[in-house]
């Protein structure tokens, strides 16, 4: 339940904000495993190096910030109706990599535990 | 409890306030009497309004410094960044230190979340927030353990189990309420602490324990008192100025850029410009606290200091005097149509902790904080004796339900444009 639910949310959260750009195409890809999971999130609207970086910057922060992750993250994939804020979603992952795929925007996030380790993700390693 | 070196600078700043404050405690009163009025602040029930500076100025001022303190430490040892949520929380701590939160009734909430955080396998840091603006519900524990007649023996155990249990129901209460408002009431935890206050306060009534609320509002001009916000504030703005290591006009600039952001929670202002120009804006927003009170011509007492701490350090962390501004002219309009006094306490208070609203005021423009301003003098005249007093951050309680009130209406515009329906759609 406790993943089902975190997964749940940075799926909303994320979603939200591709759907702001208003795309044609989203897709949304989950691989789980006992100690992480990565999730990718792709769309068919390609990003400027500035957005790029900006989103990056939102779901990299360079602090460990336990206090808002741990109270605020609560908010995250809650509202769709406002602003998507990825932030939020920093926080709680361990790493975040955006770029621009051959379609257009793609957002990877991997989270789990100290022990994970994102090389042995099939996504991650065909890329 | 790594800190790096504008964090340190953080702590220094803020362990010399508080620290000044305390010794302007003991210069105001001496040692005997400040010590003296500090011990029986421990034992008074503190449910709103109680002005601990009636008790004693020394022995206020001594108290919200160790309240202050109390919370500066607990920052410090849970590993989690002094930055702008843990300043805010510690101005309001330091203010309500002068108002409601004792040493004795604030420790017990504070057991209480570090149960929670175990409960839920997260590191006390995490919760850490939760913790420290938890402290609002402390009056239950000072008013079982202290103001009911109860035999000692029983009534203090009542009271620390009561706030303990408190303490362990906070977090869940606190994450459920944010989704109501979505960010747009600063003072979450006021809100939360006020929806669990109405709990308690209907046990309690239900048992014939809980007495009509009373106002003890200290009117006396004390040079100490006056001196503390525009002594804080110019401590702020000097620091903010000379430990950017930047030109001053850069300092400026980044503190207009400030003025932009719509201060949705949460929005740490370090993080949005990576310097320390934040404490300038803290700075001013006290300055500008300060000069309305003065303007009303009311005697600076310990709830008006309160007031204006919490204004100062939200200031990092949500508060600019630009998404402010409207929500206290929504107060001011409100309090002159209704025929009431701008320099009543109800008003005065009001018109300082409004601005837990001034992100709607940022997101949806100045007519929006207007209206939420209005909206929220009108319930906070009402909601603290609904919770019987016991949330200390009643306008947190209020400025929530104003908040989801004004939300829930702009959600459900937005989600039934009709526009934006797909084509044919019936």
């Amino acid at each position: 339940m406790k993943r089902k639910d975190f997964l749940n949310n940075l799926i909303a959260e994320v979603t939200n904000f591709m759907l702001e750009g208003n795309p044609l195409r989203l897709v949304v890809s989950l691989h789980q495993e006992s100690d992480g999971a990565h999730l990718s999130f792709f769309d068919d609207r390609k990003r400027n190096e500035a957005e790029l970086m900006k989103i990056r910057k939102a779901l990299n922060p360079v602090h460990n910030r336990p206090e808002l992750a741990g109270y605020y993250g609560m908010m995250t994939g809650h509202d769709s109706s406002w602003d998507a804020r990825l932030k939020l979603i920093g926080w709680q992952v361990k790493h975040a990599s955006v770029n621009n795929s051959d379609s257009g925007l793609q957002i990877d996030l991997w989270l789990g535990s100290d022990a994970f380790n994102p090389a042995d993700f099939t996504i991650d390693q065909r890329r | 409890m790594k800190c790096e070196a504008n964090e340190k600078g953080r702590y220094f700043l803020l362990g010399s306030l508080l620290l000044c404050a305390a010794v302007m405690g003991f210069l105001t009163d001496g040692i005997r009497l400040t010590i003296f009025s500090f011990l029986e602040i421990q034992t008074v029930s503190a449910r709103l309004v109680q002005d601990y500076t009636v008790l004693g100025v020394g022995g206020a001022l001594l108290n919200a410094s160790l309240v202050a303190m109390i919370g500066l430490l607990l920052v410090y040892f849970s590993s989690v960044t002094l930055a702008g949520p843990t300043i805010a929380a510690i101005f309001t701590m330091f203010g309500f230190g002068l108002f409601g939160k004792s040493v004795t009734n604030i420790s017990f909430i504070l057991v209480g979340v570090f149960i929670a955080s175990k409960i839920a396998g997260k590191s006390f840091g995490a919760y850490s927030l939760i913790a420290l603006f938890g402290t609002a519900l402390g009056p239950v524990v000072t008013l079982l353990a202290f103001d009911l007649n109860l035999p000692l023996y029983f009534s203090l155990p009542l009271g620390a189990f009561a706030g303990v249990v408190i303490g362990i129901i906070l977090p869940a209460v606190a994450g459920a309420m944010l989704s109501l408002h979505h960010g747009y009431n600063l003072y979450n935890i006021g809100f939360s602490c006020g929806f669990i206050g109405l709990f308690v306060a209907s046990l309690m009534r239900a048992m014939n324990l809980l007495g009509p609320i009373e106002v003890t509002w200290n009117t006396e001009p004390s040079t100490a008192l006056t001196l503390l916000i525009p002594l804080f504030s110019a401590a702020s703005i000097i620091y903010g100025f000379l430990s950017s290591g930047q030109k001053v006009m850069t300092s400026a600039r980044e503190v207009v850029a400030l003025q932009t952001l719509s201060g949705r929670l949460p929005t740490d202002f370090f993080d949005a410009v990576e310097s320390q120009t934040p404490w300038i804006n803290m700075g001013l927003l006290g300055l500008a606290s300060f000069a309305y009170v003065t303007l009303t011509k009311s005697s600076i007492n310990g709830p008006l200091i309160a007031g204006m701490a919490t204004v100062m350090g939200f200031g990092s962390f949500g508060k600019t005097l630009k998404n402010s501004y409207p929500v206290v002219a929504g107060v001011i309009l409100a309090t002159l149509v209704f025929g009431k006094s701008l320099s009543a306490p109800g008003p005065l208070l009001a018109a300082l902790f409004a601005t837990t609203l001034a992100p709607v005021a940022g997101q949806f423009g100045p007519a929006a904080g207007v209206i939420a301003g209005v909206i929220h003098l009108i319930v906070v005249e009402s909601s603290g004796a609904w919770h019987g007093g016991l949330d200390l951050y009643n306008n947190g309680f209020a400025g929530g339900l104003s908040a989801t009130l004004i939300i829930t209406l702009i959600h459900w515009y937005k989600t039934n444009r009709t526009k934006e329906d797909f084509i044919n759609e019936a």
